[in-house]
């Protein structure tokens, strides 16, 4: 059974990366799931799909109607109906036992697909839960980029587990990785998900049967083998995916100064305020306006504060997020690598066998070893494809966020000033009176 | 019958002319105790209406008894009528110094009726025009002969009268240099101890945030202190007191001779007693409270201002650090736009915006210098109405002194002339154990002391004089300053407030336009 797909697929032998029809594609008549997903196929006006090294791809794919669907579902809910796979991640709560303390999250599924017995679930799963389907997924569909989880070890000291904030963006992470599972064509279907969302306890030694499965097939870890071409689009995915980390860092790092520099200019503005009030208390006439003026630079230091908490709350996150979805994704890029080495080389010694005994036909092994070769690289490129406009979607959320909050702080700032500016004009009466000494 | 109905029609002619008389003086009281206010200029109007009337009834009248006051009169309800008028045509004008407008004073009225009312009332300002245009580099040699380079300013001036009348004449002009306003300022604080004398920008760039310069060659400097000197001689020019002056007449006409002529003054000594009397430490018995409550707020004043001019400093370089730290990202968003497609042009655009914002700070902070140069001429004033308060003080205690002086010659005197010791004394002792003095001896001991009491009270009365007038002069000016600082104060917050809004929209603008870009991406 091919790693890649639910059904089996037959062999399409050795095309060129280009002319082959996606696995899923190819099933159009036969898959039932989700059938209108399919059939949005052309109907929507879809871009052309450009592949890293310029040449278009024939087919309209499922992979790109999906990801235009991503698209619209991060956008609008307006074709709400089209997507029959809605999971939410809220209410995070405590628990304590003798053991340990930890949070617990309720996840809320609703669902028109077969494969789930009831239109509805809830559960509560906390983050060892998650890491556990995370690992499930990675292992059962290697040749898939799996989204990112929020990181895992938090120093004690350093990071309070149970406040507030903490376990809010944590949430949030959480609710994004399921909903990316949950929309990737994929993954979705993958039985682990199902009883992750749906098993009231997770049985989490359920796997070590699959795994054992699919683990030859798959674990290359130290292959061995020497990879002779790489094919131009995955070079080019790799090369992107490491500039773009390095530029992910700078902007951490960036991000990670203007909050310390706002700090320190907080911290400054907090001393500043009280003088013009320590001044005020030495004045008659200018008492009024020197304590407004007192006012508003406290309001100007509250919207300040909330300004950081922000940036550190939704910013910092999600770029930390994607280093991670990065590196995860530069794994999988090297487990292609390995599977095609693998190949060639089988592909080589069985030649090398050809030129000894010319009657002896292709070993099936050196055909399997294709398929997969096969299989990875269409996976990876329509996974590549989704992940790009995720990507682009998200930077836009994020950045977009980033220049609301600011757009936000200086208009609570502009605000305190424009109210202060009738204080600081308030003519006393006692003015005209002294003119008449 | 005749005689009693011409009597009585000259009775009652007199009598009306008394009343309209005093109708007149009340007018003419009410015009010059009064402050002119430019509020009440229909009014004024109205007196001169009702005054010009009058005056044409009594030339008319020429032949009445009371011809002989109206040739004194006369004149100087011309005067009145003229001075009014000019001041008001004056209110309407639109003055050409920002600040230091004319505050029309209790010591304005006395000097009023003491000298002629044409030249006192209207300050220096109003008859001319000062502006400090320019600033240059000089080389000269200083007083250890040694090279040194140094920054001089133009003062130009020019009398009013003669743009009123249609031309533009070129104005009179010469260079100064900082010292020689120092001269100036110095002169004037031992003239007038009992004004609040305006200060001078500082001599040194203090409170600076890192990126502003300390170097006093610095252009920005040299910019803002060329305005500080302006403001200083327009300030002085509009005082009521000060703008009299002859030396500051002299400073602003004679180029050359001028440091003569104020040392020939005398001044220098009198500045370095003045000095050593600040800062010595005498018990001073019967102050007057205002004076001290004065002195308690100009220490405050001073404290409170310098902490926040400190303070602002700060804020000044942290905001500086977010605004730069912003710069970064200009550079990143274009080096990640060249690896992106779809996000590319979003990218690169917004990351020009970045660096607009990052930008913007220097000419924000550049402004708000303005708002810091106004604080430091108010912790500088302040140091000055302490002198004035420190000053009233020793007055007074030389007063006490000289007092209780006379006191005690007095008992002496008392003591001599019964034979009786009220107080101790060694004298005493000694004559009651080896004998008093000679009647001869005491005669001259008697006449000396007389002397001296005569002295004594002589000193004590002008002494108290002296006291008396200062205070009344002092408290006048500082009543005058406390409304000025409210004003400028109250003028200089609301500029800052006007700063920080525009700041604020600029800082909406920017981020609007980056969101726009990243909603294109």
């Amino acid at each position: 059974m091919s790693a890649c797909t639910p059904k089996s697929l037959a062999s399409s032998g050795q095309k060129p990366i280009q002319e082959m029809c996606h696995p899923l594609g190819a099933e159009e008549a036969v898959l039932t799931p989700s059938p209108d997903v399919r059939n949005i196929t052309s109907s929507i006006g879809e871009k052309d799909q450009i592949l890293p090294n310029g040449t278009p791809v024939e087919t309209s794919s499922p992979s790109s109607s999906s990801s235009l669907l991503n698209r619209l579902q991060l956008d609008d809910d307006l074709d709400g109906e089209t997507r029959d796979l809605f999971v939410t991640v809220d209410d995070p709560k405590k628990h304590v036992s003798t053991m340990e303390t930890y949070i617990t999250y309720r996840v809320v599924t609703k669902t028109t697909r077969v494969e789930f017995d009831l239109p509805e679930y809830t559960v509560r799963r906390r983050y060892q839960d998650f890491d556990w389907l995370r690992t499930k997924l990675e292992d059962s569909q290697p040749t898939h980029l799996i989204p990112p989880l929020p990181e895992k070890f938090v120093m004690k000291g350093v990071v309070d587990r149970f406040s507030e904030e903490f376990v809010e963006t944590r949430r949030k992470a959480l609710d994004k990785f399921l909903k990316r599972v949950a929309d990737h064509p994929v993954l979705s279907f993958n039985e682990h998900l199902n009883s992750f969302l749906s098993a009231k306890d997770l049985n989490k030694r359920q796997g070590l049967a699959l795994l054992s499965k699919m683990g030859e097939s798959v674990k290359y870890v130290t292959g061995g083998y020497k990879l002779r071409g790489r094919p131009v689009e995955f070079s080019a995915m790799g090369d992107y995916l490491d500039m773009f980390t390095q530029k992910l860092g700078t902007i951490d790092r960036i991000a990670q100064r203007i909050i310390k520099e706002q700090s320190e200019y907080l911290a400054e503005l907090k001393e500043y305020g009280p003088v013009y009030t320590t001044w005020a208390a030495s004045e008659a006439e200018l008492q009024g306006p020197l304590e407004g003026v007192a006012s508003c630079m406290a309001n100007c230091s509250i919207a300040l504060d909330e300004l950081t908490q922000d940036m550190s709350g939704d910013f910092l996150p999600v770029l930390r997020e994607y280093v991670l979805y990065i590196e995860s994704m530069k794994a999988v890029l090297k487990k292609r690598d390995n599977v095609q080495a693998e190949y060639e080389a089988k592909l080589e010694a069985a030649a090398l066998r050809k030129e000894e005994r010319p009657t002896a036909k292709v070993p099936t092994d050196v055909e399997k070893c294709q398929d997969r070769v096969e299989c990875f690289n269409a996976d990876l490129k329509s996974d590549w494809d989704q992940w790009q406009n995720n990507k682009t979607q998200d930077f836009r959320q994020l950045l977009t966020g980033m220049a609301d909050h600011n757009i936000q702080y200086y208009e609570k700032c502009l605000a305190a000033w424009e109210s202060v500016i009738p204080v600081l004009q308030d003519k006393q009466p006692q003015e005209t009176e002294t003119e008449e000494d | 019958m005749l005689s009693v109905s011409c009597l009585s029609a000259l009775l009652l002619h007199t009598v009306c002319c008394l009343y309209i008389r005093f109708i007149f003086w009340l007018e003419i009281l009410f015009i010059v105790a009064a402050p002119f206010s430019p509020s009440q200029i229909p009014l004024y109007t109205k007196c001169i209406t009702r005054l010009k009337v009058i005056l044409i009834f009594y030339i008319l009248q020429g032949r009445t008894l009371i011809l002989k006051d109206l040739k004194s009169h006369e004149s100087l309800y011309l005067v009145c009528i003229t001075q009014l008028e000019r001041r008001m045509a004056d209110a309407g004008n639109k003055e050409s110094a920002p600040i230091g407008g004319d505050e029309f004073t209790n010591t304005e009225l006395e000097n009023n009726k003491n000298n002629t009312m044409v030249e006192e009332g209207s300050t220096l300002l109003r008859r001319m025009e000062i502006s400090v245009a320019e600033a240059e580099k000089r080389t000269g040699k200083n007083t250890v002969n040694m090279q040194e380079i140094f920054t001089v300013y133009l003062i130009e001036t020019r009398p009013i009268d003669a743009i009123t009348e249609g031309h533009n004449p070129a104005p009179d002009s010469l260079w100064r240099r900082y010292s020689e306003f120092e001269i100036l300022r110095n002169y004037l604080l031992v003239t007038y101890p009992f004004i609040v004398v305006p200060p001078l920008p500082e001599k040194r760039a203090e409170f600076v945030w890192h990126k502003l310069s300390a170097d006093n060659m610095d252009p920005d400097f040299v910019e803002r202190r060329r305005v500080g000197l302006e403001n200083f001689l327009l300030r002085v020019a509009s005082h009521s007191v000060l703008s009299n002056d002859k030396i500051l007449y002299h400073f602003l006409t004679e180029e050359h001779r001028w440091k003569e002529v104020v040392h020939e003054t005398g001044f220098q000594a009198k500045a370095d007693s003045r000095i050593k009397a600040l800062s010595a430490t005498f018990r001073v018995k019967n102050p007057d409270k205002r004076f001290t409550e004065m002195k308690l707020y100009s220490d405050e004043l001073q404290s409170l201002t310098s902490q926040l001019l400190r303070v602002r400093a700060r804020v000044a370089d942290r905001l500086y650090g977010v605004y730069k730290v912003h710069g970064n990202y200009g550079r990143v968003f274009s080096e990640w736009s060249a690896l992106e497609k779809e996000m590319g042009d979003g990218l690169q655009s917004a990351g020009h915006h970045m660096d607009a914002y990052a930008a913007s700070v220097d000419d924000m902070l550049e402004e708000e210098e303005h708002y810091a140069d106004q604080l430091k001429e108010y912790l500088f004033y302040a140091e000055a109405l302490r002198a004035v308060c420190r000053k009233h003080e020793l007055t007074q205690y030389e007063l006490e002194t000289a007092s209780s002086d006379l006191i005690s010659k007095k008992q002496q005197r008392e003591e001599l002339a019964t034979g009786m010791v009220r107080t101790f004394s060694f004298k005493g002792m000694t004559n009651k154990l080896f004998g008093q003095e000679t009647p001869e001896q005491r005669e001259a001991k008697l006449s000396l002391l007389e002397e001296q009491i005569v002295q004594g009270e002589e000193t004590v009365t002008e002494k108290t004089v002296e006291c008396e007038e200062y205070v009344k002069g002092a408290w006048v000016d500082m009543q005058r300053f406390k409304e000025q600082k409210d004003r400028d104060l109250r003028e200089a917050l609301i500029g800052y407030a006007v700063m920080q809004i525009s700041m604020c929209k600029k800082g909406i603008q920017v981020w609007t336009n980056a969101k726009d870009c990243f909603h294109k991406m």
